[in-house]
């Protein structure tokens, strides 16, 4: 099977529980040794569609497929995929090896080959010295990493992460991330992990899919969901934006001209004239100053915060409109609290998205 | 200074307690060892002649194997019965499971006498007068509700995503109950199994109501004995009684720790 083929395939799948439908008729296809995140608030359908891929929830509609094979009547132990869950649900009555040797251990895999297998799984998480330890003796992050070895000896076809750093601290989570990443990619696993931690999805994945309500709102590559992103949804979610209400005034090939209450701004989308639009661009596009043709708006500004290598400046433009602009020292002067100022930044860099209610 | 003070108080009552506690045990031990008859401190000599006495006491092989079978068997029963209820009432989404709950550990808290005399009243009314079985079916009563807590409290420790990490791992859905479910909430079936065997075991007030002349259990024997003859044999009977609590116990805190049976810690 070459690279590019697809691996795992999502047709059409939904489900409902009760009255709610948690999953929306999902496509989704994912390439061999490819690592997707789901990404999405908390009830956006990114953990059933995790577990129907997983076969421990049964869809409603709809097929999936691994490795060339039908697998959606066929139940979990013989899917060959493997899950580290949010719990790590490890064995609390099997040392660390025994855990990792489960899978193969209900495989009748031979002693010796399941010995080599368990050496082999923990040495990649850098666990090897721990094997004989109790589960209850390990810190978080290492049972973290016994969980991740458990899913990887059996070498599963696809690998599941269900909020899986989500319970690590802030500075563990982050070194898991790329250590996690490199692992993955050494071992070319196919990977998807389900998180709604927006920094996680891009640190780690090849592609991210941003989820609303049991849909897909957008599939793509981290930089391209961040620079283009496809709905107000998927903007909101991904990174700090600046929002303006207005009206669209003309339209012409991909580009709108948008009355708002901080004046004329252009963007690029499509709309009729007399739409209600939201204009939106990324703080790191807004710059100190007036320049040619691009949009600007004045204000006054409301807050600074230093972050280190950026700082994040608030200016109320009146009308209850606000602009974010993330300004480097090197650019200049950093504006006070108060100062009158005014801020541009590109057209090409704008984005007019359709009025709608927040998911 | 208040607080030293009421450091020293709580100590001495802790102390004093355990002592309460511990030491009718030990002279009832020293008592079983006495050379006379009559027990009196300070012992004057030990004798284990109460000992070999033990078994020749009227009616004590028949009513310690009664009392025996009836721990066992209720054990047994409550084990299993307790467990599936408790499963429904941890796992499923029964409506009014806390009401469910409350019912089948109330027996807990009701007096024991009023127990006894409504099994009776309950087993005449319906014409089930068998010693043996009725003996067993009002331990049941007594049993269940120390299984049916214990199980509770342990499976709503247990993670069920565990049994979903199993079956993902090549399990199938009653393998993976067996490997990882089972194991797991063994030292609760333990802990279970203890208290109801020895909640059944020394059970007093309610076996009386239903025991008859031919059928005695060993509590009601015991004291039959101590109101015709109150020799240091029956001390020398509870010290062994007491021997064989001390060994299953220390057997179990091998297995899975007191602190667990206590319910003090995880």
């Amino acid at each position: 099977m070459s690279e590019s083929s697809p691996h795992l395939v999502v047709r059409g799948v939904s489900k409902r529980y009760g009255p709610t439908t948690v999953l929306d008729h999902i496509d989704l296809t994912i390439r061999r040794g490819e690592l997707v995140t789901l990404l999405g608030p908390s009830g956006c359908g990114k953990t059933t569609l995790l577990r129907a891929i997983a076969g421990l929830a049964q869809p409603d509609a709809g097929k999936v497929e691994l490795a060339g094979r039908d697998i959606t009547n066929v139940p979990p132990h013989k899917r060959n995929v493997g899950v580290v869950f949010q719990s790590y649900a490890l064995f609390p009555h099997l040392t660390v090896a025994g855990n990792v040797a489960f899978g193969l251990k209900v495989r009748g895999t031979a002693k010796r080959e399941i010995d080599t297998a368990v050496e082999r799984a923990l040495s990649l998480v850098k666990l090897g010295h721990l094997a004989s330890r109790r589960i209850s003796a390990l810190s978080g992050g290492q049972q973290q990493r016994v969980a991740l070895a458990r899913a990887i000896a059996v070498e599963p076809d696809v690998l599941l992460f269900d909020e899986a750093l989500s319970a690590l601290d802030r500075k563990l989570r982050e070194e898991m991330q790329v250590e996690l990443r490199r692992l993955l990619q050494d071992v070319n696993a196919t990977a998807i992990f389900v998180t709604h931690d927006q920094d996680e999805a891009l640190t780690m994945s090849d592609r991210v899919a941003v989820m609303n309500k049991g849909r897909i709102e957008q599939l793509a590559e981290p930089r391209e969901l961040y620079l283009r992103p496809a709905s107000l949804f998927a903007l909101n979610f991904v990174g700090l934006s600046t929002r303006i209400h207005g009206t669209v005034l003309a339209a012409s090939d991909g580009k709108v001209d948008v009355e708002t209450k901080v004046g004329r701004l252009s963007a690029l989308g499509n709309f009729q004239a007399g739409s209600p639009v939201i204009v939106a661009a990324r703080p790191e596009q807004l710059r100190l100053g007036e320049q040619g043709e691009a949009n600007s708006a004045a204000g006054r500004v409301r807050s600074v915060v230093f972050q280190g290598s950026r700082t994040l400046v608030e200016v109320d433009a009146g009308a209850g409109e606000s602009l974010l602009a993330e300004l480097s020292g090197r650019d200049g002067a950093i504006p006070r609290v108060h100062d009158e100022i005014r801020l541009s930044w590109p057209v090409t860099e704008t984005f007019a998205f359709p009025m709608e209610a927040l998911g | 200074m208040m607080t030293r003070a009421a450091i020293i108080v709580c100590w001495v009552m802790a102390i004093g307690l355990a002592l309460f506690l511990l030491v009718p045990l030990l002279v009832i031990a020293a008592a079983s060892f006495s050379p006379t008859p009559v027990f009196d401190l300070p012992l004057t000599g030990a004798s284990t002649r109460w000992y070999g006495r033990i078994g020749r006491l009227d009616g004590f092989w028949p009513s310690l194997l009664l009392s025996l079978q009836i721990a066992l068997f209720s054990t047994a029963i409550s084990l299993v019965c307790g467990t599936l209820a408790a499963i429904a009432i941890a796992r499923g989404k029964l409506p009014g499971a806390g009401i469910f709950a409350t019912a089948l550990v109330s027996p807990l808290m009701m007096p024991g006498l009023v127990l006894g005399i409504a099994l009776l009243q309950g087993f005449r009314a319906v014409g089930f007068t068998a010693p043996w079985a009725t003996l067993l079916v009002a331990h049941l009563v007594i049993t269940l509700p120390y299984v049916a807590r214990t199980m509770i409290a342990g499976l709503s420790r247990f993670d069920f995503t565990l049994i979903e990490a199993a079956r993902t791992l090549g399990c199938t859905y009653p393998g993976s109950v067996l490997r990882v479910m089972v194991p797991a909430l063994a030292p609760s079936f333990l802990i279970a199994g203890i208290f109801s065997f020895l909640a059944s075991f020394d059970n007093y007030p309610v076996s009386i109501f239903l025991a008859d002349v031919r059928t005695k259990t060993l509590p009601i024997r015991m004291l039959q004995y101590i109101e015709e003859a109150p020799d240091p044999t029956l001390a020398a009977l509870s010290t062994l009684i007491l021997l064989g609590t001390v060994i299953l116990l220390f057997v179990s805190d091998r297995v899975v720790g007191l602190h667990r049976m206590a319910g003090t810690s995880d």
